[in-house]
């Protein structure tokens, strides 16, 4: 096939969220696809909640505003105990680069009292989220986590309306975002109903591996739409420079799957 | 010629960015740590970062002292010490690894090391082989020094690997014919 015929029949390259983890942008071959819905899933511990701020302060950090949602750790704990990143400027914060918002505010502010949402308070929070991407002009968003919303949402019906009218209402923003998802440590699927991660345009997943009683945590790319992508399992470390990651070391000797 | 100035010519005569195998017999150990440390890193401008398995850090600290070697540049990872379950305070330039079989975080230190001391190149040195050895199989510990050479190599850093002839076998021997680009034998000649 001629160069330019082949050209004519690519997809045109998408443009990229870096997300300013190296280890992560050189995984997904340059970074997110600008607009996609990304669960972030794993069991605790495993560095999701670090792995989501630091794409959001590096955002920040880039020009990009970023939010921060918190559904189950009030803001003001999630700082005193955010990894000291040598690279974090509290001006980012200051200056309303960087947004942490409380989701039990939002409920408040709502009215959303109810311990269960039909299809109507779906739709009251989806509202309410699109007016604060537009109002702050946010680019790159977390809510960590989605669990705690879908919990309240009970059917999968309602969460795969909820992720999907969530992720649309992004992308057609050009807002890049990370849904973390919460799943036990024994747990054989991405996400507590089974349904986020196939609405999903992404999937990244954390956990722990056992290999002869050492615990390393891990990072794996499952899936990522619009990017060609690394699909191996990789080990991280949280560090005041960063999130850092290396290749799993095979070395024919892993002996008990775990993460 | 003593064992400091052999080792310090050999090591300069390299090209840069070299991954080196320097094989020496124990008696020589020390001596071969000053040239390394003291004479061509100091000459080349690098920042050091020492890995080792094979005593803890503040061993080699201590002795450091005792030959009058700064520790400005130098920083250790140190994967031996937590293993033993010794009480020793913790130095500030050492970070630790749980054990030497965590052969995936003892790339991230050097990683993490490497990007906190940004401004110099860098200087790797394993010590050593034949420690890393007795707690991994070939296959990891393969897998593991080709990785790091050649991450290394991409940073235009210097990789010496310590393997001491007394302990070599001869997997070990394979291994860094694999992975280094020149091997340096420590004659230690009067």
């Amino acid at each position: 096939m001629a160069p330019r015929e082949r050209e004519q029949d690519e997809p045109p390259e998408r443009d990229r969220c870096i997300t300013g983890i190296d280890g992560l942008d050189n995984i997904l071959n340059g970074g997110i696809p600008r607009g996609n819905t990304v669960l972030v899933t794993g069991s605790v511990g495993t560095g999701k909640t670090s792995l989501c701020l630091e794409f959001l302060v590096h955002g920040s950090m880039a020009g990009e505003n970023s939010l921060y949602i918190s559904a189950t750790e009030a803001t003001a704990k999630l700082l005193s105990n955010i990894i000291p990143y040598d690279f974090f400027d509290r001006k980012l914060v200051r200056d309303g680069r960087l947004v942490f918002i409380d989701l039990p505010v939002i409920y408040d502010k709502l009215g959303l009292e109810k311990l269960e949402f039909e299809f109507e308070e779906v739709n009251i929070l989806i509202t309410a989220l699109a007016n604060i991407v537009d109002e702050l002009d946010i680019r790159r968003l977390c809510i960590d986590s989605i669990t705690s919303v879908c919990y309240r949402l009970k059917t999968q019906e309602n969460i795969r309306d909820f992720i999907l009218k969530l992720g649309s209402m992004l992308s057609s923003r050009g807002c890049t975002s990370l849904l973390v998802s919460e799943i036990s440590p024994a747990e054989e699927r991405y996400s507590l109903y089974g349904v986020e991660e196939a609405i999903a345009d992404g999937v990244i997943v954390t956990g722990n591996l056992e290999r002869r009683g050492d615990l390393l945590r891990t990072l794996q790319v499952v899936k990522m739409r619009g990017t060609m992508h690394s699909r191996a399992k990789y080990v991280l470390d949280l560090t005041s420079v960063g999130v850092l990651l290396v290749p799993l070391l095979k070395g024919g000797s892993v002996a008990a799957p775990g993460g | 010629m003593s064992v400091t100035s052999e080792v310090g010519e050999k090591l300069e005569a390299l090209p840069e960015a070299a991954a080196i195998a320097l094989r020496m017999k124990a008696e020589h150990y020390f001596d071969a740590i000053r040239a390394i440390l003291d004479v061509f890193a100091n000459k080349k401008s690098l920042d050091s970062i020492y890995v080792t398995s094979t005593i803890p850090s503040t061993s080699i600290i201590n002795a450091l002292d005792v030959l009058e070697i700064k520790l400005d540049h130098i920083w250790f990872v140190d994967c031996i010490s937590q293993i033993m379950m010794s009480p020793a305070q913790k130095h500030g330039h050492s970070i630790y690894v749980e054990s030497p079989t965590m052969l995936d975080n003892l790339m991230l230190k050097v990683e993490y090391l490497i990007r906190k001391t940004s401004d110099r190149k860098n200087l790797v040195i394993i010590d050593s082989i034949n420690s890393l050895a007795i707690h991994n199989n070939t296959k990891i510990l393969s897998e593991f020094l080709h990785i790091l050479v050649n991450n290394l190599r991409a940073k235009e850093a210097y990789t010496i690997i310590f393997s001491m002839v007394e302990y070599e076998t001869e997997d070990i021997r394979n291994m860094l014919n694999l992975v280094s680009d020149e091997l340096v034998e420590v004659e230690g000649k009067a």
